[in-house]
């Protein structure tokens, strides 16, 4: 696996995401979603807190709700690349001619994805900035948030950690691509909303009734979720990289298990020809 | 009027039947279209439970059941006919002597039919696990979602005609509109009225969508037993009404100005990927 092969991909990743109109037009179209999904999940929890009887609004919560919310899109945003990229690719054609030139599908996948991550981060960022400030002059109160160079840094650090699982995730996903003709449009998006509920992303997994809340407290995701909240609001260092180790180990086996069902896929589908199977 | 002997009726009942056979022709559509409705409209009930109002957590499976139907709205009446383009349909359409309205009333009912299933698995989910307090006028329930699905859909028609002048920028629009109008309109929670977290002026501006007065009429009439004579649901339903007419006369004169524009330039067939 090249570097090279990886950097050329992360081009046309990019290509893909903005080349179709100005870099400016297609950051601020992929900007309103997440902008918008935040500010829908924290005006859920405001009418619910702020009408119960008593109020039990609470500025930290709703800290805790907007970083949930906009890390999830963020995630939900690049998991699901490497999917799009073999679905759209066999629709295309240009999967089978990436397939076709030698081990070039894995760096094909990372450098998609990674082109994705680095534009939804920064989408992510952008939705987190004016969330804050949206939200704040609607809601007429501060939100806690420590917004300093050093939690910035460990947030960023957590969502680059965060790339072993959610690309462990989309190989896992990529692997039933390989061989669909249908659903596999739409079972990024079901992936998605599972996320939501499994990763702690808007309420404590403890919500949920057991055994479902232990499998969700120990995914990777959530301990992602964790670390990045410790970092932007709780401020507490060391738990910070208790859970940010936590997110690391968990994408790792997340990653391998990704990479055991695709290169088991991909042999298999290359034994029974469907590599190029064109699907509509 | 027999409806083989009516060419009109006869392309919309053509559509109907290819888009409702695509869904329960394969019943496992039912299944993953649920996904993300469900998803979503169980964590946010969780929201509701967990942080205040839990006898409002309706209000989410509400916004499950209607996000389902504006999801159809964009990705399969909006953007249609921009994917018919890209496969060849678009020119069989134009070229057949098939009225185009037809073929849009058709799709618009093929996908209420098709939609229809996994909406009410949304809605039989959320009640089966979460048992939100309901007080319905169900006279004024239907009424009021009839007339929210048919202004919905006579917005998927204008759209569909305006993404006929898209190319790949489509898809990059349908995503940035699905989540904004939700939150506008009021999906998972009041966007207009005294429970609303947003000033008068969003409030008027969400009310220009169907979805924002038909989310606010269905919470009025399930939750709180308001009905027909009730200020707000009467003016409601005429507001809907006539958004529904009038987009359903936007698409018809902007479909027809996009085909004559079209003709003359030799674009109409033009593939843009």
């Amino acid at each position: 696996m090249s570097l090279r092969a990886i950097a050329a991909s992360i081009r046309v990743g990019w290509a893909r995401e903005f080349n179709w109109t100005n870099p400016l037009a297609g950051f601020s179209l992929r900007t309103v979603g997440p902008l918008a999904s935040v500010i829908a999940a924290s005006a859920v929890y405001y009418v619910a807190s702020v009408h119960n009887i008593p109020p039990s609004f609470d500025p930290s919560r709703l800290a805790y709700i907007i970083i949930g919310a906009a890390l999830y899109t963020h995630v939900a945003a690049y998991s699901w690349v490497p999917t799009l990229a073999i679905a759209e690719g066999k629709w295309t054609y240009v999967f089978p001619q990436v397939y076709i030139a030698p081990h070039s599908s894995l760096p094909y996948l990372i450098g998609r994805t990674l082109a994705s991550f680095a534009s939804s981060t920064m989408t992510v960022i952008v939705s987190l900035i004016l969330s804050f400030y949206t939200l704040s002059s609607i809601i007429g109160t501060g939100i806690p948030f420590i917004a300093t160079p050093v939690s910035v840094g460990l947030l960023i650090l957590a969502m680059v950690m965060n790339i072993f699982a959610a690309f462990g995730l989309g190989l896992l996903l990529s692997a039933y691509a390989l061989f669909a003709t249908k659903f596999e449009w739409a079972l990024p998006t079901y992936v998605a909303g599972l996320l939501m509920i499994f990763s702690e992303a808007l309420f404590p997994v403890s919500l949920l009734p057991h055994p479902v809340s232990d499998v969700a407290n120990v995914l990777p995701f959530t301990e992602f979720m964790r670390a990045s909240r410790y970092a932007m609001i709780y401020g507490d260092i060391p738990s910070y990289f208790l859970y940010l180790g936590l997110s690391a180990v968990g994408g790792l086996i997340f990653l391998g298990l990704g990479y055991a069902a695709f290169r088991y896929a991909e042999n298999r589908a290359r034994r029974l020809g469907v590599i190029d199977k064109k699907t509509a | 009027m027999k409806l083989h002997s009516n060419p009109w009726l006869r392309t919309a009942y053509a559509r109907l039947w290819v888009r409702a056979k695509s869904i329960y022709g394969e019943p496992l559509w039912v299944a993953i279209n649920i996904g993300f409705p469900f998803f979503t409209s169980f964590s946010f009930t969780m929201v509701y439970r967990a942080y205040g109002l839990g006898s409002y957590a309706g209000f989410a499976i509400l916004g499950g059941v209607m996000i389902s139907f504006w999801g159809n709205v964009l990705w399969s009446m909006a953007s249609q006919f921009n994917w018919d383009k890209q496969v060849g349909l678009f020119e069989i359409y134009i070229s057949s002597p098939a009225s185009i309205s037809a073929i849009l009333v058709g799709m618009s009912l093929g996908g209420i039919l098709g939609t229809a299933p996994s909406a009410a698995l949304v809605a039989l989910l959320g009640w089966t696990i979460f048992h939100p307090t309901v007080n319905p006028v169900w006279p004024a329930v239907i009424s009021v979602f009839a007339l929210t699905l048919a202004s919905l859909y006579a917005l998927g028609m204008a759209l569909s005609s305006l993404y006929l002048a898209y190319g790949r920028e489509a898809d990059s629009v349908n995503e940035a509109l699905h989540e904004p109008v939700s939150l506008i309109s009021g999906v998972y929670f009041p966007s207009t009225g005294g429970f609303s977290p947003f000033p008068l002026a969003v409030q008027a501006g969400a009310s220009l969508i169907p979805l924002t007065l038909g989310m606010d009429a269905l919470r009025r009439t399930l939750f709180f037993g308001q009905g027909f004579g009730e200020f707000t649901i009467d003016l409601e339903l005429v507001a809907l009404a006539i958004m529904g007419i009038v987009l359903l006369f936007a698409s018809s004169k902007a479909l027809k100005f996009l085909e004559d524009k079209g003709r003359r330039t030799g674009t109409i067939a033009v593939r843009q990927r």
